[in-house]
């Protein structure tokens, strides 16, 4: 048993046609814990996954689940890609079944479970991902964003032990998106370990335990969220954008409207909680209730939000 | 242009039938119900010639169509004329006969209704052509009414179910449901990379329509390969391993129309039947 799900050592891939993908990549992502890969466009992100399951073999360096190496025979490959599920990025290339009930199925009766476990696991993944309404429509019949949550309930019904998602939430409208991000929390918090790859710097800032950043095959900077978005170089290099959390609370602290020790806050709440505590100045218990206060009353909210325009 | 329209209008058919197959008002009803009514009234249009048999079955099967399952009387009209043309060539060819000299060949009564003589060749069209022809014609269409049916209540889904039941080869079967998707995909790919295309000028003469039409072809070709290259990684992740297993979604079965089936099908072949004994056409 290892702390590390999945490790990848020296990783090295060329594409057929001499695109060198991945040039060493070294990771180790910890068990149980959420896991935020980011990089722009062509950094390797896809390719790393699909070594994550097997799917390419490293032409040097290894692959290692649980802390053993993986081996590719087809014995092992099978139960590497039960543990290991992949939500892959265009979802029109993942859905092949007629129908969205079929698609689902898929995956749980290829380790041939019995025909009740199936339909469990079915009708779960879809009331999990809100796709129940759609069971029966064609997947050609749906909206790229109903599409994209089809593809994620065919990874749930597999119950894997390791979620892959390449972008989850681009091209989803924001409720849904909040909604995928709060389902993957959901999962986590029964002990799946989630990995996704994602644009979006907010919400690999505000969601991720951990962060990678990969740049041109490469992983060019990786720690827990606070670290990597203050790290003005690593952002630079990798085309990142800084978090506005971040961009505010540097404001804020250089205006002297936060704390000077404070850690840097994850949440729209926990910078409310902050500019409010740091102005009133009292104590932590009573802090709470001031929040709670704010949240219900909408003139202390204006109040506060008159003073942020004053700055 | 006229060939452009019409490749869109039949793609539009194509959609609107697998669109109501969908949503209709008998979607809830066994597969195997409408399936099992749907061949046995086509078997029987199929066993017996008769031209009135044909009628009652395009008449009961219209009924069902539009009556039951609510598809617009518009949309099924318009349907049941798309092979109509093609019909007419052929009752025609049916129907006219050529002879010779005055006789009619191997006909008894050799009677002709029009004759047209051309030199010594005499063209026209005698009572047993005519009837034949009314008989193919019938024939055709109470079957052409049996598929409509059949492919307006019924999903394609819920086809390969019904073929999955029958215990035909699982290799058809999931070959026929990766086409009946690709299908669409590749629909959709054409479809967006002539809009693309067409918005960039690409159609606006002859030239630049002779040279757009080429890539699209050679990108939709190029596409479908990448596709099903795709396809198989991703089956392959989700543990693949030769053989497409999916779970069908189940359905009542009804005592009652399977009641009333077996009444229609049964007072069908019977007036088949007598039809034929009392030999009516
Ligand atoms: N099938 C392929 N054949 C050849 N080169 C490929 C193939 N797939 C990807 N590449 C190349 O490998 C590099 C890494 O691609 P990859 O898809 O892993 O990037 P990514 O980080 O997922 O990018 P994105 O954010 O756009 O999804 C790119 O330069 C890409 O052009
Ligand atoms: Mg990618």
């Amino acid at each position: 048993m290892s702390d590390y799900i999945i490790e990848a050592e020296n990783l090295i891939y060329t594409y057929p046609d001499g695109t060198q993908a991945l040039k060493g990549i070294n990771i180790k992502i910890p068990k149980g814990k959420k896991v935020a890969v980011l990089g722009s466009n062509g950094a390797g992100k896809s390719t790393l996954f699909l070594h994550c399951n097997g799917i390419l073999k490293p032409q040097q360096g290894i692959v290692k689940y649980d802390g053993r190496e993986v081996r590719y025979d087809r014995k092992s490959l099978l139960q590497l890609r039960k543990n290991v599920g992949i939500v892959f990025q265009d979802p029109d290339s993942q859905l092949f079944s007629a129908s969205v009930y079929q698609e689902i199925s898929f995956g749980p009766l290829n380790f041939g479970l019995s025909e009740e476990t199936v339909r469990k696991r079915v009708e779960q993944a879809m009331s999990a991902t809100e796709v129940a309404g759609l069971k029966d429509k064609p997947t050609h019949m749906l909206s790229y964003g109903q599409k994209k949550r089809v593809s994620i309930a065919d990874i749930l019904a597999m119950e894997p032990e390791v979620i892959i998602c390449d972008e989850p939430t681009a091209w989803l409208d924001p409720k849904h998106a909040q909604q995928t991000v709060k389902l993957f929390d959901r999962i986590n918090s029964s002990g799946t370990t989630i990995m996704m790859s994602t644009h979006d710097v907010d919400l690999a800032y505000s969601w991720a335990d951990y962060i990678f950043v990969l740049s041109n095959g490469e992983v060019i900077g990786e720690g827990i969220p606070e670290q990597v978005f203050t790290n003005e170089i690593l952002i630079k290099k990798a085309d990142l954008e800084k978090p506005w959390l971040v961009q505010v609370s540097e404001v804020l602290l250089i205006k002297g409207c936060l704390p000077k020790a404070a850690v840097l806050p994850r949440n729209r709440e926990r910078l409310f909680e902050l500019i409010i505590n740091h102005g009133t100045n009292v104590g932590e218990e009573e802090v709470i209730n001031d929040f709670s206060d704010f949240r219900n009353n909408g003139r202390e909210r204006d109040h506060i939000s008159a003073d942020l325009k004053g700055l | 242009m006229s060939g452009e329209g019409n490749k869109q209008q039949k793609k539009r058919y194509m959609l609107k039938i697998d669109s109501f197959a969908y949503a209709n008002k008998l979607r809830n009803v066994h597969p195997a119900e409408k399936t099992a009514f749907a061949l046995t009234t086509m078997l029987l249009c199929l066993i017996f010639s008769s031209v009135t048999l044909s009628a009652v079955i395009i008449i009961l099967m219209a009924g069902v169509t539009v009556g039951l399952a609510g598809i617009p009387v518009k949309t099924y009209l318009r349907l049941m004329f798309l092979p109509f043309s093609f019909l007419l060539v052929g009752v025609i060819t049916v129907a006219v006969s050529a002879s010779a000299g005055d006789t009619v060949v191997g006909a008894n009564a050799a009677e002709w209704l029009v004759k047209i003589k051309i030199s010594k060749i005499a063209l026209g069209i005698t009572p047993e052509g005519l009837l034949a022809a009314a008989r193919l014609f019938f024939k055709s269409l109470g079957t052409v009414s049996c598929l409509y049916f059949m492919s307006l209540t019924t999903p394609f889904v819920e086809i390969a179910m019904m073929m999955r039941k029958i215990k035909l080869p699982a290799l058809f079967i999931e070959l026929t449901e990766i086409i009946y998707r690709f299908i669409f995909v590749l629909l959709k790919t054409a479809e967006d990379i002539y809009t693309s295309q067409s918005s960039r000028w690409g159609y606006s003469s002859f030239k630049n329509s002779m040279n757009s039409l080429g890539c699209l072809t050679a990108a939709l070709f190029v596409r479908s390969l990448h596709r099903s290259q795709e396809l198989f990684t991703t089956l392959t992740a989700r543990g693949y391993t030769g053989q497409l297993n999916v779970l069908a979604p189940q359905y009542p079965v009804s005592a009652a129309n399977i009641t009333l089936i077996i009444i229609v099908e049964t007072f069908l072949v019977i007036s088949a039947v007598l039809l034929e004994v009392n030999k009516f056409v």
